[in-house]
């Protein structure tokens, strides 16, 4: 079979020429039947490769997900080495298993061991203690470079139990996909031909079929694409290059830097350093906050999906050469080079802070129409009772101009401050226990102090100072958007449009359309003391807390600070019995934007996804009232304090009414730093 | 055109290369149709089938082959044909009425009738050799109901994935038919498709699509085809008036316990054949099987699962040597059983 592919090749050839140089310009069927021949040689070149896996331990639990998704079941196998060693998914051989049966071309079996995981790529090696005779790896492959989008591939698979492989034809659409990580066929790629070959029209490999997450497209299993005319194979270049680890029973895991972007846009932000994680590679290779990235192993960067595109593809232990601008404004900026080590995984992120609480701040719009420009530096509002900034001597009413790591050898860290946001970006990226100067003026002096840094606490300290103003000067707001079926109902103090306010959404326990009268009687003294707006929405559903009640939020919030100056950093939700619980989830839909959860009477919902914090996304989390399920409270505490969350205890609520004065004090409370 | 084209199969039996390097080496003196020539002369046989749906997102419409130029229309079984009017529409726009002749239940095949003048056809060839892997075919079928009136049903290409037995269900139930199908890596099986063409590139029908259906082991959604062969059958036999014959494959079941294999309870849909125990003095005890020895394999046929393995056994003949293949302890065991006995012979 394998000789004659190049016969058919000239064939074709010939056939093409003919076509293009007119003199047969109606052979299309003659080319087509070449065609129909040289996808079969080309998957008979490869098949004695293709081998099953069958699911010899349990498989995945089937059930109510069986409709939506396909569940774990026959696969399929690639022989990559004539030692017995054979490269399959993670979807054919999960996590938690060891060991799968493997089915050889001629019907045998034999039991494939998991001899390690490149977990970049969902691939895994296998080893069977010897191939049957017939059965090799693949003898010829593409390169990498050698591809070009529009050609033929044809995908076999041996997830059916036939004598020959499952053949699918299509072309390729497209080359570095998945960040890098995969090339894209228009071929049928499914349950059964994952971990299967790309092959070329000549049969030889191109890539392993895998079911890669296209994240982009806000899929994360990898499988929802297997009926759309998508499909991923990571290139076997790729592939061959890191067998030798693989056979020497490494695990190879995506590599991490330890960064942060100023921006929130993962793809289109520039590639601006705002936090630099603290025991992080980036860190140990003196990369800081403010820094830009220029250029990531020699391709230019100027957005974060740049740097994603050269960071993807790499495992933990690479090396990453970046080159780093420093320097902003008019100050010359000086080109830094920066050789980082990747790495697995980062310890837990705990937020460090000095404990002063700012001023208000008013958001970049609303500053912007003020009067007066903002003035240069953080004016401190009060200091976090018996917290490091409290003891080392800073007042209220100092200004801190700059910061500065306290070594001598360091001072070119320096930091000068226009924005809260940037005091914490650089915090942020400390080690707790870490010695800092802060700049401060006092009555026009200038001031010095040093400030160790700690883990934040969660809570609403005892004193936290409060506005005199006529609780009768609050009013309820029907905040209306043209998306919104019914306007949400707010308690806001009276004030001037620029007075920037902290913001908390409270949800009751769903009963419907919210009483306005009621509303403002619980939340009107707490609303005016601590300068904050009280959103009460209701529940569409009066049984339930629904999926558009989450959307109603996010639009009535856009409507208030359309009215009214919102101070971006005291920003919380709330709630009581299901409107805690609907509370985390509403804070997880809005992200970094919501800085504080307090669930009264509440434990989490069984939904709850709990991502490890990270710099520019944690969150402070208070548990308030009597828990029902006092075990279940004591578990959420646990994996919050082990995702690096800030976990504390709300006073009040026990009869599952909103503790308001403390609610509003904890609002101003979460602006520390 | 059309006429040559339909005659070629019955010659052209087992020499498919031959052909194709013939063709395309003689060039413009006796060249292959191309495609579009392909899919004219076949679409002409296929019809749009209304009849009764509507409700609870079933269609009101299938698709139909009319295989004689009599007017017999090969389709499938489905509620579409629950109406007392079903009419076949043409791609010229004519439509007729048609008549139920028979339905096979097995297959869900069905055959109508229809009476007009000059009606196309696309013929049954019966003893058409099964198609291999990787053979490219052209699917005609109304999927969807785009095409109306006197538009020809709607074109789709790709190439036969695999040809294996039909293991797949429809809600929670078991589809009926369990022979052999032909798997396509194309997305032919769609509302309207059922009863459409699946034709090679030389314009022979090879199969006919298949209901809406997903694999049972793995829940995707399947894309297949009946072989002509199975069509075949199920055509003479409700034409003829005879009960519809066996479909190979699927069939009884056979307790393993009559072995002495004793499996874990099944309490999963697909429970894999852990053992639990063997009997003492049986087959299984005298061939070495012991508790927790996974079940993979009879007889070399994969068993995933309890079911699986009921099924296997049932395939074979009483007094045919059973051999399990097993995992114990990280390594594959074969165990050697004897002779399968009588499904109702006391253990």
């Amino acid at each position: 079979m394998k000789g004659h592919w190049l016969a058919l090749l000239a064939l074709l050839l010939a056939t093409v020429v003919r076509s293009a140089t007119g003199q047969d310009p109606a052979d299309a069927g003659s080319l087509a039947l070449a065609e129909e021949e040289a996808f079969r040689a080309a998957a008979a070149t490869v098949a004695p490769a293709v081998v099953r896996i069958e699911p010899g331990v349990a498989t995945a639990a089937v059930g109510a997900g069986a409709e939506a998704a396909p569940a774990t079941s026959f696969s399929t196998g690639v022989v990559v080495g004539a030692e017995g060693w054979i490269v399959t998914t993670a979807f054919a051989v999960p996590d938690d298993v060891a060991e799968t049966v493997v089915r050889f071309p001629d019907g045998s079996r034999a039991v494939g061991r998991v001899v390690s995981r490149d977990e970049a790529r969902s691939l895994v090696l296998l080893r069977v203690e010897a191939l049957p005779a017939g059965c090799a790896p693949p003898t010829e492959w593409v390169r990498r470079a050698d591809l070009a989008v529009g050609q033929w591939t044809i995908a076999l698979g041996r997830g059916w139990d036939s004598a020959t492989p499952g053949v699918a034809v299509g072309i390729l659409s497209a080359l570095d996909r998945s960040w890098g990580r995969s090339v894209q066929t228009d071929a049928s790629v499914s349950p059964a031909n994952y971990g299967g070959a790309l092959v070329d029209i000549r049969g030889r490999m191109i890539g392993i079929l895998a079911p890669l997450p296209a994240d982009t497209a806000g899929m994360n299993s990898g499988t929802e694409l297997y009926d759309a005319g998508i499909g991923f194979a990571v290139p076997y270049e790729d592939l061959v290059r890191v067998l030798p680890r693989l056979q020497a029973g490494e695990t190879l895991r995506p590599g991490i830097i330890g960064i942060g972007y100023a921006s929130r846009d993962a793809v289109n932000g520039p590639a601006r350093v705002a936090v630099c994680r603290a025991g992080s590679p980036a860190a140990k290779a003196g990369i800081r906050a403010g820094d830009r990235i220029v250029s990531a192993n020699g391709r230019a960067v100027t957005r974060v999906a740049d740097l994603r595109h050269v960071v993807a593809p790499l495992y933990a232990g690479d090396r990453l050469e970046l080159e780093l601008e420093r320097g902003t404004g008019d100050t010359a900026t000086e080109r830094i080079g920066a050789s980082v080590e990747l790495v697995a995984r980062l310890p837990p992120w705990r937020r460090t802070v000095l404990g002063i609480v700012p001023t208000r701040e008013a958001p970049p719009a609303a500053a912007a129409g003020a009067a007066e420009p903002a003035a240069a530096g953080i004016r401190v509002g009060w200091v976090w009772p018996d917290g490091p900034a409290a003891a080392a001597g800073v007042l209220p009413g100092d200004v801190v101009v700059a910061v500065r790591p306290a070594e001598a050898e360091r001072a070119g860290e320096r930091l000068a401050l226009a924005a809260p946001a940037q005091l914490a970006g650089f915090v942020g990226g400390l080690e707790p226990g870490s010695s800092v100067i802060l700049e401060l003026k006092r009555d026009a002096a200038p001031v010095d102090v040093t400030v160790v840094t700690t883990v934040a606490q969660a809570g609403v300290p005892a004193d936290v100072p409060v506005t005199e103003s006529d609780p009768a000067a609050v009013r309820v707001v029907r905040l209306e958007a043209p998306e919104l079926p019914e306007p949400v109902l707010a308690v806001v103090p009276d004030g001037a449009a620029t007075e920037p306010l902290g913001a908390l959404v409270w949800f009751d326990p769903p009963r419907g359309a919210v009483d306005a009268e009621g509303a403002l009687r619980t939340w009107r003294t707490a609303a005016a003391r601590h300068r904050v707006a009280v959103l009460v929405p209701g529940s569409s559903d009066p049984q339930r807390w629904g999926r558009a009640d989450i959307g109603a939020v996010a639009r009535a919030l856009d409507s208030l600070r359309s009215r009214r100056a919102i101070d971006p950093s005291r920003v919380a939700v709330a709630g009581s019995g299901a409107g805690g619980q609907f509370a985390w989830l509403v804070a997880e839909r809005l992200g970094p934007a919501v800085r504080g959860v307090a669930l009264v009477g509440a434990s989490l919902p069984r939904q709850a996804t709990i991502e490890p914090a990270e710099p520019g996304r944690s969150r402070v989390v208070l548990f308030g009232g009597s828990a029902t399920e006092p075990h279940l409270r004591d578990a959420d505490r646990e994996r919050l304090t082990a995702a690096g969350y800030p976990v504390g205890t709300l006073p009040g609520g026990e009869g599952g009414d909103a503790p308001a004065e403390n609610l509003c004090a904890w609002v101003e409370a979460l602006g520390v730093l | 055109m059309s006429d040559t084209m339909r005659a070629r199969p019955a010659r052209a039996r087992g020499a498919r290369l031959a052909l194709a390097l013939a063709l395309a080496l003689a060039g413009p003196v006796s060249r292959a149709a191309t495609p579009g020539e392909t899919i004219a002369g076949a679409a002409r046989g296929v019809v749009k089938v209304y009849g009764a749906g509507g409700v609870r997102g079933l269609e009101a419409y299938q698709t139909g082959i009319l295989v004689t130029p009599a007017g017999h229309v090969v389709t499938v079984l489905s509620t579409v044909l629950d109406s007392d009017t079903i009419d076949c529409v043409l791609d010229d726009g004519r439509r007729y009425p048609a008549r139920l002749v028979g339905a096979d239940p097995a297959r869900e095949l069905a055959v109508l009738a229809i009476e007009g003048e000059d009606l196309p056809a696309l013929p049954l060839v019966a003893d058409l050799p099964r198609v291999a892997p990787g053979t490219r075919v052209l699917a005609l079928s109304n999927l969807f109901g785009v095409a109306v009136g006197d538009e020809r049903v709607s074109a789709q290409h790709g190439v036969i994935s695999a040809v294996v037995p039909l293991e797949a269900r429809r809600g929670s139930y078991e589809a009926p038919y369990r022979g052999t199908v032909y798997l396509l890596d194309c997305t032919t099986n769609n509302p309207g498709s059922p009863g459409g063409a699946l034709i090679d590139f030389r314009g022979r029908l090879v199969g006919v699509l298949g209901k809406e259906l997903r694999a049972s082991a793995s829940g995707v959604w399947l894309n297949y085809a009946l072989p002509i062969d199975e069509v075949a059958k199920a055509y003479d036999d409700i034409v003829a008036g005879r009960a519809s014959a066996p479909v190979a494959g699927g069939g009884t079941r056979f307790d393993p316990a009559l072995l002495g294999v004793l499996l874990v309870p099944d309490l999963l849909d697909r429970t894999p054949p852990f053992l639990e125990a063997t009997r003492a003095g049986s087959a299984a005890a005298a061939a070495g099987l012991r508790a927790d020895d996974l079940l993979v394999a009879v007889n070399g046929r994969t068993v995933p699962s309890r079911r699986a393995v009921e099924e296997a056994l049932g395939a074979l003949a009483t007094g045919d040597p059973v051999r399990l293949t097993v995992v114990r302890g990280g390594a594959i065991v074969e165990c050697d059983l004897g002779p399968r006995p009588a499904a109702g012979e006391a253990p």
